[in-house]
């Protein structure tokens, strides 16, 4: 099923389907030890052109959350025992399996931060971006290659016409993410997931595959998630930030606001924790203890354990995420105290 | 490992919060417990037991002498007087199996505790020392190497069966020849540990510190480095075994009068056709042998290797 | 990926020239008497002894010694049999048998072995994997001249679905159950090894990228799985064939069919030294050979040795 016509089926459903939604995503992993709450009632949209950054330390579940988007989770150990996933409209978790698979790569595509152990080692990078039209688009070898060729320049490897027979592991890093940039890419997809796509590059490298990301998204309209630990890669290229901790969202905010004034303890404590030049001479800041085990989440609020504001309400209740003010929402009984620091 | 399952396990890991059932987890400890949960292991360490008993003290096992031989009951079958029934020459065969036990398992402990030690110790200084002596030790070991076991062992024992008698040497040969081209790949392996210990950062404070060679090497690149040789060992057990018994089968490895499998089921090939039995006792037996020390060796193995689990 | 080939073959050849070295030395440079066991009960006569001596020049240094023993094999002298025939003639005929119950094993172990590893690899903790597991360890610990009697007997004799002895000038069909028979610990080993890379495999990064690419099931397993997962095969086929040439030596003599290995295995139990001497060299010179060739295979799948 074509782009266009999966579309026009999803604009007959619902005229004004959002480009992506995800509504009370619930993930879980069976393991020997216990069931491993990844992701615990997670909302998210997306729309055409924009750049939603999903923020968040190792284990928050955001990489499992791009991941089920994408649908490879495997599904046994994993388990969604509720949510929805749409995309123009279309539930993708409830699709079924021939469709998904043409949804997945044409339509949503990734990349990964580990380009080399993310590209087959033993293949051309020519043949595997070439690799997109052949399958999704019937061409032949040679249309394909020459494809290729053409998204390599694109996404700036000099010598591209030579160099699309070489193997992965001849490339430098940044050359290979743009590879795989290339790959995602190749079929003009209407969402592209980026999974801590700069965390494994030199920080100079970083900034030119973050424009290069930007450019993209900006020449095809793309909706473009970013998912990072890094503050400082978000700032310049997203538009909106969802922070999340124990697999939910603790804060969702236009970027400027949230880092002019962040409206929960854990936002705080990681802009607080991004080393400055001003602050030359001091001790960094580390907001203190461990994320929490997900097989047995804490009473109450997540975060409590390692929050400044917390208090007895905190170890009892768990917080709904609520919109403190019109476009930004906090999971936190202190939201607002927390603003105005 | 694709990200969400590692990613998982770190949150598994991380978080005071919800209790920390196990205050302190070493990669042994892992392992130990991993062991533990697996029937095979236990299987196999029941096997083992038992055959290690059977060697040291087959009196335990039956009374019947292996070398009374009543020639007017050759090929008899099963009964109750001889519960295996009677080999070609008329001998008890449970008996027979009871004791072949000794020679065929000494053999493989002997044979695999020499390669081990033989192949470690060369391997620990051609990893540890480097430069030349390093290149000569591989090249060495690349020749030994490149023969395979039993082609070696065939041309070998061909050679030396006629000069060489006597049941002491004839085992310490069988031992020998096996050894000779054993250790090449536990060497290897051990080697490769060393280069790939050596490096780190602990080594080389402990370099820096002032500690000998010595030292360095017993705490911190054996313990490291001990664990593929103790699966590999434990696996070439069975295979030292197994490869024994097809010397003797073949007629070179130990000899009559001497007792052993090999040599039980060499004696057997006359009679199979009509009385199968008397080779597939002690073939039974040796294979239980050989599966139960691949068994251990696989379990021991998989206990370590964190990606199995 | 010439560089990588010139490379190789320089390695090969010192090591060709240690293990041949080695071998002579272990048949000739021993202690004890050398004609040892060839004249029946007793010692040699002094003549006999003198005589042999000459032949093989063991009264030259062994350096001397084994270069000359070099340049002789490389001509094709290996020695005489005791009856006074030149070994190297009576390998010649025998070859080819020998070669069809390799190439029938070989066949078995790449259609068995590598089926039976990928289906089990595939759903690792499924009844497949549990079969193959269970099945190749009993495989792999009963030893193979056990093998071969009891597929002798039960299925040549007793079910007589196979012919039970091998006729002078086999053919391929008499080789089938030999060839199974000398494969089977081979094809044990290999669905283990196939088993176990394709699991690992699976679960690698670059086969995540490949389904998040939108491609099916079956080229992600087929393509993209199955070429990583055959380059260490490659490597085992090589080192296995070792024990194939060993295992067709007790194959051989248990379905008596006259190959080289049969040659071998009479010549051990009628004592003929040289015969045994000259054709187990043979066999490791070809073993050499044949991992040469898969380790030149080896940088041809894998594009990080060869490209580098």
């Amino acid at each position: 099923m074509t782009t266009e016509a999966l579309g026009a089926q999803a604009g007959a459903v619902s005229g004004d389907a959002r480009l992506l939604e995800v509504e009370d995503l619930h993930v879980e992993f069976h393991t020997h030890d216990g069931i491993a709450k990844a992701i615990n009632g997670v909302d998210l949209h997306l729309d055409e052109g924009e750049t939603l950054a999903l923020l968040g330390e190792s284990g928050s579940g955001k990489s499992v959350t791009a991941q089920a988007i994408m649908g490879i989770l495997d599904m046994p150990p994993a388990k969604v025992p509720k949510g929805q996933i749409r995309y123009r409209g279309k539930d993708l978790l409830t699709m079924p399996v021939e469709q998904r698979r043409q949804v997945r790569g044409p339509e949503i595509s990734i990349i990964f931060q580990d380009a080399l152990s993310s590209l087959n080692p033993v293949f051309p990078v020519g043949w595997q971006i070439a690799e997109m039209f052949r399958v999704h688009r019937g061409m032949n070898r040679r249309d394909a290659l020459d494809a290729a060729v053409g998204l390599m320049q694109r996404v700036q490897i000099p010598a591209a016409r030579e160099r699309v027979r070489a193997f992965p592991h001849q490339f430098s890093g940044g050359m290979r993410q743009r590879i795989m940039i290339a790959m995602a890419i190749a079929l003009d997809p209407a969402v592209l997931i980026a999974d801590e796509p700069t965390t494994a590059l030199d920080v100079t490298v970083q900034a030119q595959i973050m424009s290069l990301l930007k450019e993209l998204q900006e020449e095809r309209g793309m909706g473009l998630l970013l998912i990072t630990h890094d503050l400082g890669v978000v700032a310049d290229v997203a538009d909106r930030i969802a922070v999340m901790y124990a697999g939910q969202l603790v804060e969702t905010a236009d970027v400027h606001e949230l880092y002019r004034a962040p409206a929960h303890p854990y936002t705080k404590g990681l802009i607080a924790s991004i080393p400055r030049m001003d602050m030359k001479g001091k001790e960094l800041y580390a907001i203190k203890g461990l994320p929490p085990s997900l097989l047995r989440l804490p009473h109450g609020c997540p975060f409590h354990p390692r929050c400044a504001w917390a208090q007895d309400v905190c170890r009892s209740d768990h917080p709904d995420l609520r919109e403190i003010v019109p476009g930004r929402r906090s999971r936190c009984h202190f939201a607002e105290e927390v603003i105005d620091d | 490992m694709t990200s969400n399952v590692s990613e998982t396990a770190h949150a598994l890991e991380a978080g005071p919060e919800g209790g920390d059932t196990d205050a302190v987890r070493t990669l042994k400890g892992d392992a130990w417990r991993e062991l533990r949960r697996r029937p095979l292991f236990w299987l196999s360490a029941v096997i083992i037991a038992v055959l290690v008993v059977m060697a040291v003290f087959p009196g335990l096992f039956t009374n019947t002498d292996p070398r009374e031989a009543f020639l007017g009951r050759t090929r008899e079958s099963p009964n109750s007087d001889a519960w295996f029934g009677r080999d070609v020459q008329g001998y008890d065969l449970y008996a027979r199996v009871i004791y072949g036990a000794r020679a065929s398992i000494l053999v493989g402990v002997l044979a695999s505790v020499g390669t081990a030690l033989v192949g470690s110790l060369l391997g620990l200084v051609a990893g540890y020392t480097g430069g030349w002596i390093d290149a000569l030790l591989s090249r060495i070991a690349e020749v030994f190497f490149a023969i395979p076991l039993l082609l070696g062992a065939i041309i070998a024992l061909t050679v030396m069966r006629e000069r060489v008698s006597g049941y002491f040497m004839i085992v310490g040969m069988v031992v020998a020849i096996l050894v000779v081209f054993g250790w090449p790949s536990i060497f290897r392996l051990m080697r490769a540990s060393v280069l790939q210990v050596k490096p780190n950062d602990y080594v080389q404070a402990a370099r820096a510190l002032g500690a000998s060679p010595l030292r360095i090497t017993m705490n911190h690149i054996l313990p490291n480095a001990l664990g593929p040789v103790i699966v590999v060992s434990t696996i070439n057990l069975g295979v030292f075994i197994a490869v024994e018994a097809a010397l003797s089968f073949l007629g070179i490895g130990l000899q009559p009068p001497t007792v052993s499998w090999g040599v039980m089921i060499s004696d057997a090939r006359t009679a199979i056709r009509s009385s199968p039995h008397v080779l597939l006792f002690p073939a039974g037996m040796l294979s239980v042998a050989v599966l139960g020390f691949i068994m251990l060796g696989d379990s021991v193995r998989d206990a370590f290797d964190p990606k199995s689990r | 990926m010439g560089k990588y080939t010139i490379r190789r073959l320089l390695q090969m050849i010192p090591v060709i020239i240690g293990a041949t070295f080695l071998l002579y030395a272990m048949v000739f440079a021993m202690p004890g008497d050398p004609t040892a066991g060839m004249c029946g009960q007793r010692d040699c006569s002094p003549v006999f002894k003198a005589a042999f001596n000459e032949r093989y020049n063991l009264n030259d240094p062994l350096p001397v010694q084994y270069a000359k023993y070099l340049a002789g094999a490389v001509q094709g002298d290996l020695g005489e049999t005791r009856s006074g025939v030149q070994v190297i003639d009576e390998l010649g005929e025998r070859y080819g048998t020998t070669l069809k119950l390799g190439v029938i094993a070989l066949v078995f172990e790449a259609l068995i072995g590598i089926g039976a590893g990928v289906l089990a690899g595939l759903r690792k903790g499924g009844f497949m994997d549990s079969l193959v597991l269970v099945s190749t360890l009993v495989v792999i610990s009963v030893p193979i001249f056990v093998i071969g009697y009891v597929a002798q007997i039960y299925l040549g004799v007793r079910l007589g679905w196979f012919p039970v002895t091998v006729s002078f000038d086999a053919g391929w069909g008499e080789l089938i159950l030999p060839g199974m028979v000398l494969a089977s610990t081979s094809v044990a080993y290999l669905a283990r090894l196939m088993r176990s890379n394709m699991a690992e495999n699976l679960r690698s990064d670059y086969v995540r990228t490949a389904r998040a690419k939108g491609l099916s099931s079956g080229r992600v397993v087929g393509v993209h799985t199955l070429r990583n997962s055959m380059i260490p095969v490659v490597t085992f086929l090589g080192y296995d064939f070792g024990a194939l040439l060993g295992g067709a030596i007790i194959t051989e003599g248990i379905f008596n069919i006259r190959g080289v290995g049969g040659y071998i295995f009479d010549g051990i139990h009628e004592q003929d030294n040289m015969a045994v001497v000259g054709a187990v060299t043979v066999l490791v010179v070809i073993y050499l050979l044949a991992n040469l060739v898969v380790d030149l295979l080896y940088g041809v799948l894998d594009p990080r040795i060869s490209h580098d």
